[in-house]
């Protein structure tokens, strides 16, 4: 852990789309040099006009990705002298040896050290950390169960409902929720299968399932210093298969004691590791104001962008100065949640078919504008949605000075959203900002089962205009047919020498 | 000799049928009224900033014509796709009676177009499908083509697996209709 | 003449008489199914008030085993009319008059409407609704098929000749379709088959359903013998109306010229993003096409059947011309059996009604394998080449991407007699494609590589760039030009407009011997 203050000149941003263009924004307030990664699927990509210099991979053969590919992006940065790299999300956030190499190769990494990385992106050790430090946890398993005898013998202690998970990964895979004894046998293969699938480990560990559990996870700021503060909480309860979909800054389940109590909570979590920069605390909160410790995520999230709305701060330039060296300036007391911010991750899906991807080209695009509406996008007019990459089309970030005010301000925003070209899940956003429970604040993991009784929203007389577009059209084209613009006597007018010639061949 | 039956007349009707099962007569009276279910209807179209809108009542929606096959139309209006399809008094009759007869057989076989390598079955058994989703991918001539069910039905049985060989015509999944 | 008297109060009761006969019994009866009478076809597809029948009171004629019925018009109506201005003749079977069958005189009323058709040069329409042969008739009814069949084929490249199943055509009834130039089929309620169920059944002991062996959608897809498919009768005559606005009345005149208000010029930079770069992916052609054309609009014909090849009528600066393009999306584009007939039918129709031709390619090459070379894929492929390079009318090729080996032979290439050929930059001109080249070339070098997969790869990118680059061909005279994409329009409007007043002799000869 490096204690002396290093002025950052130049930085490396190791990722793409969105994330990168924010992460170079702020690096460019700061007068800081960027770097860009060229790739070969998207060498017109937005991000790369947004950085100083642009490194090309796109020449690369390989089959692994140019964002995973370590010793690549090392030898780029040590070639071109770069100070730092900023790994984003996802790729090699939460890569311990690469931030390992960087260590190494004297790159500064903006994120932890590559021990807390480690420890936390290890369930088990996490957990015990948890426990070491007195954070409440799901009880369950210590360490990986190994046999269905086993796990019937802990679920017994802990009680049913209970839930078989992956050690070696998560994103819903090589989870089964266990309701009685005689489902565990079948539960346990299934779970153990698909983990060996995913994360080529079939090792489980059992835990306490709760109910319709809301998901609230807490922002953590720490210098290298030890000074450790949070910066409140965030609601990510509406997700569906795992994956988050609108997360929302403060929660109305927190009071001020209970996001005292978490806040501490997450505090000791992170500085279990000795944790510096920015990370979040994942916890489950059942119906009784019990929380639990869930996971910590030692990168800068997705979703970071409500927190910096109900603060004011830029979380990317804190981490930028924590890595330099700096002292944190802000302390506990001088975090204060104001008014009420939402967003909503508008992705390339098609929800009427289940939110498949819909891939094709963005052809024209119109943003919502305002001084209470932030977009966070990687996209442009002509930008193409491939496989390659995930589907997010843009990050609609909303404030308002109370909840019901960001909500009103949301549909809004999301009305205003135009985009030709591709299906967006905008009209699911707008089921759920239309929903009574969710207007009531009534959330939980299982919203969207629970709640939605229709996953898209329809405007009033949506379908009936539908109809009237098709009939008028299709009315239009009858009338073409029946009176011509074909004038069929201009094929008689022939030319002397064609007809002489005609006339000749037959 | 002077044909006295005439199908077309001054005022053209049409039934517009969404695939929900709704029905919305649409005429177009002598006074170049709309009427929608027998009421006026005022909409206006525009074109703004390469963007259409339909504008009725205080909304003002943006509409696209996704596709448009004969008179099968699929419409995205805010985001939201409709499948329309646009039928005279006749035809909507004949599509009534023709629905109530199953004259075809119940079980549709999709086959492989050409001999090639299985990539990858989009589908399980029982699924759902709809005309032109993706069933699974065959890989022939270097190209990864799509295997495209050519109707709707419910996956009685899968034939394939992933990484195996397929000769043209073999079998690829059963369809019950 | 007396109005009141006995001469023209017998002239107006023989009317009524006529009228009597298309009973509202038989009209519901024909509706329950779906169907329309023949009396409401026409009316929907000629111009009001346009058709002037003729023929009307025609007799049956006496029939055996004395199931003699007499109806005017022996279930038949025929006569002329305007199709949105322009002069047409028709015949239109009744299948609510003895079940539309063909008997002699009913057969003697449709050769009549061929015989003017063909002397005044001007499309003929057929609707067919039909039980076939009039089994009490016996040979005559046969006698009578044979007459249709001879005149089909006597008009055949002369008019336009289109045949509308809009009921069932069974036996030999379904030669006449075939031999015209575009069948139309109504889906679910028309069928067309040579040997009907029933036989199947007591010959094969097969069940089988007329809509497996003979509906729509069964000649649309497997068959090819339907050129159009449409959900109901209405629909099916707006496409008759639809595919005769391309087409000119006979072989001596133009096709006619249409105000598409999308007359001129128009850049299109859509078209440079369309190809991908990676050369395994497809595409739709048909986004290119909708691209080029005026306002977007294409007809597709038989867009069910081996839909690796699209064909189809479009305007470009309001002429008509005729389109044929690989289709990348289905069997990476290749030609086979099926899409080497259904191009080269097509060529042949538009070279016999002055039709200029507009070739899109992106082919790999023709379908390997077994089933096609047994299936005399050598036959089949050369019936394509043999119809680009026996027509006459202008033809211009563009090269979108692939172009290999005999493929690019047959795509009317300029030896083949191409007037025009235009290259996008992505294409690739070559005898084989590049990982196929290079293995054969390389083997010594890939055999011996530490890594022959990465070097593979690298000699294939240099072959694409180094061998099957376009400017080659442009070099050596085989392509006109490399253009951008995006001036594809406009290349293809002044190309067409120079090459207007074509005209090439064919040698003189009966006619060639086309592999068929």
């Amino acid at each position: 852990m490096k204690k002396e203050t290093r002025k950052i000149q130049s930085l490396l941003v190791a990722n793409r789309g969105e994330i990168a263009i924010r992460i170079m924004n702020t690096a460019r307030k700061m007068d800081i040099k960027t770097y860009a990664i060229k790739t070969s699927k998207e060498p017109n990509a937005l991000y790369l006009s947004h950085a100083d210099e642009i490194i090309d991979f796109s020449e690369s053969l390989e089959e692994i990705s140019e964002f995973l590919d370590i010793e690549r992006i090392i030898e780029a940065a040590k070639q071109h002298k770069i100070d730092a790299i900023h790994p984003g999300y996802g790729y090699l956030a939460e890569n311990p040896y690469f931030a390992q190499r960087c260590d190494d190769e004297k790159i500064l990494f903006i994120g932890p050290s590559p021990d807390a990385i480690y420890k936390m992106g290890n369930k088990t050790i996490a957990k015990q950390l948890a426990r070491k430090y007195k954070v409440p946890l799901l009880e369950g398993s210590t360490g990986n169960v190994s046999s269905v005898a086993e796990a019937i013998k802990i679920a017994r202690e802990i009680g049913y409902p209970v839930i078989l998970k992956a050690a070696a990964g998560g994103g819903g895979r090589g989870m089964r929720i266990v309701e009685k004894a005689s489902q565990m046998e079948k539960m346990f293969r299934l779970a153990s299968n698909e983990a060996q699938k995913a994360f080529n480990d079939p090792s489980v560990f059992i835990e306490k399932y709760v109910r319709n559990p809301r998901h609230i996870e807490f922002q953590v700021l720490a210098d290298q210093y030890g000074n450790t503060i949070h910066l409140g909480e965030r609601e990510c309860s509406i997700q569906r298969k795992h994956q988050k979909l609108i997360e929302e800054s403060p929660s109305v389940a927190l009071t001020p004691k209970l996001r005292e109590k978490m806040g501490e909570a997450a505090v000791a979590i992170a500085k279990s590791v000795r944790y510096y920069s920015a990370g979040t605390v994942e916890f489950l909160l059942d119906a009784n104001q019990n929380f639990f410790f869930m996971e910590m995520n030692t990168r800068i999230q997705v979703e970071h962008p409500v927190t910096e709305m109900v603060t004011g701060l830029d979380l990317i330039e804190q981490q930028i100065r924590i890595a330099q060296g700096e002292k944190l300036e802000i302390m506990q007391s001088d975090v204060k949640l104001k008014g009420w911010a939402i967003e909503c991750r508008i992705n390339a899906e098609d929800v009427q078919a289940g939110f498949a991807p819909n891939l094709g080209i963005i052809e024209k695009i119109s943003f919502p504008v305002g001084k209470n509406i932030r977009i966070d996008t990687g996209i442009q007019e002509g930008s193409p949605i491939t496989p390659y990459f995930d589907s997010m089309v843009a990050k609609l970030i909303v404030y308002g000075e109370n909840r019901n005010k960001a909500i009103a301000n949301m549909i809004n925003a999301l009305e205003k959203f135009r985009i030709r070209g591709i299906k967006t899940t905008i009209p699911f956003h707008k089921a759920v900002m239309h929903n009574k429970a969710f207007q009531k604040g009534d959330l939980s993991t299982s919203f969207i089962e629970k709640e939605l009784t229709q996953l898209y929203y329809q405007e009033p007389d949506e379908e009936m205009l539908a109809a009237c577009i098709a009939a008028l059209d299709y009315a239009a084209e009858v009338q073409e047919q029946e009176g011509s613009n074909v004038d069929s006597s201009l094929g008689k007018d022939l030319d002397p020498w064609v007809l002489n010639k005609r006339l000749k061949s037959m | 000799m002077a044909f006295g039956f005439s199908s077309r007349k001054e005022e053209p009707l049409y039934i517009a049928q969404s695939a929900t099962g709704n029905n919305y007569v649409i005429k177009f009276d002598t006074k170049g009224e709309l009427r929608v279910n027998r009421k006026i209807t005022d909409l206006t179209l525009s074109d703004e900033n390469g963007f259409t809108y339909i504008h009725y009542k205080k909304a003002k929606y943006p509409v696209e014509i996704l596709e448009k096959h004969h008179n099968k139309y699929v419409i995205l209006i805010n985001g939201v796709s409709y499948t329309i399809s646009v039928e005279t008094p006749f035809s909507y009759k004949r599509k009534k009676r023709l629905d109530q007869q199953k004259t075809e057989s119940k079980t549709e076989l999709i086959l492989a177009p050409m001999p090639g390598k299985i990539i990858e079955v989009l589908v399980e058994e029982n699924t759902i499908v709809k005309e032109g989703d993706s069933i699974a991918i065959l890989e022939a001539m270097k190209m990864q083509n799509e295997i495209i069910a050519h109707v709707s039905g419910k996956i009685k049985s899968i034939h394939v697996k992933a990484e195996e060989t397929v000769n043209k015509d073999d079998v690829i999944v059963e369809i019950e209709k | 003449m007396d109005i009141n008297g006995k001469i023209f109060q017998e002239f107006l009761a023989r009317n009524e008489r006529y009228a009597q006969q298309f009973t509202r019994e038989a009209a519901k009866t024909q509706h329950a199914k779906g169907k329309l009478t023949a009396h409401e076809r026409i009316e929907l597809l000629f111009d009001p008030g346009t058709f002037e029948e003729i023929d009307a009171f025609s007799l049956s004629a006496d029939a055996g085993f004395g199931k003699s019925i007499k109806a005017f018009g022996d279930g038949v109506v025929i006569g002329h009319g305007k199709i949105n201005g322009r002069l047409a003749f028709c015949y239109a079977q009744d299948f609510t008059i003895m079940g539309g069958s063909l008997g002699s005189v009913h057969a003697r009323k449709i050769q009549k409407i061929q015989d003017m058709a063909l002397k005044t040069g001007t499309p003929l329409i057929g609707l067919i609704d039909s039980g076939g042969a009039r089994i009490q008739e016996g040979i005559a009814s046969l006698a009578g098929y044979a007459g249709i069949f001879y005149r089909n084929v006597q008009s055949s490249g002369v008019i336009p000749q289109i045949s509308v199943i809009m009921g069932p055509a069974a036996g030999g009834a379904v030669y006449s379709p075939a031999i015209t130039d575009f069948v139309f089929m109504t889906n679910k309620t028309s069928y067309m088959f040579v040997t009907g169920p029933n036989v199947v059944k007591e010959v094969l002991n097969e069940d089988v359903t007329f809509e497996d062996l003979g509906g729509a959608m069964i000649h649309a897809r497997k068959s090819g013998v339907a050129h159009f498919v449409y959900e109901d009768e209405e629909n099916t005559i707006l496409g008759v109306k639809r595919l005769l606005s391309y087409l000119p009345s006979n072989n001596m005149e133009d096709p006619p010229f249409a105000d598409t208000e999308d007359l001129g010029f128009r850049r299109e930079e859509k078209l440079r993003a369309l190809i991908p770069d990676d050369p395994n992916k497809a595409y739709d052609v048909k986004d290119v096409i909708k691209l080029i054309v005026d306002k977007g609009r294409f007809f597709e014909v038989a867009e069910y059947f081996a839909e690796n090849v699209v064909v189809g009528f479009a305007r470009l600066a309001g002429h008509t011309i005729g389109i044929i393009a690989n289709q990348p999306k289905v069997l990476a584009g290749v030609l086979d059996i099926d899409s080497s007939d259904k191009a080269a039918r097509f060529v042949r129709f538009c070279d016999s009604f002055n039709i200029p031709l507009l070739a899109l390619e992106d082919v790999p090459g023709f379908l390997p394998g077994l089933n096609q070379e047994h299936g005399g894929l050598i036959r089949h492929g050369a019936k394509l080449l043999y119809a680009f390079a026996d027509a006459t009318v202008p033809r211009v090729t563009v090269i979108l991407r692939k172009s290999y080996g005999g493929a690019y032979c047959v795509m009317n290439s300029k030896n083949l007699g191409g007037d025009f050929n235009y290259a996008w930059p992505t294409a690739e001109i070559a005898v084989m494609g590049p990982e196929g080249a290079v293995a054969i070339l390389y083997k010594k070098e890939l055999a011996e590589a530490k890594d022959p997969k990465k070097l593979k790869k690298e000699l294939a990118t240099r072959y694409r760039e180094e061998i099957a680059n376009p400017y080659i061909a442009d070099e050596k005279g085989f392509i006109d030009e490399v253009i951008d994409p995006a001036d594809t329009r406009n290349k293809l409007i002044t190309a067409f407009e120079a090459l207007r007043k074509k005209h090439v002799t064919p040698p003189e000869r009966k006619h060639g011997n086309i592999p068929l």
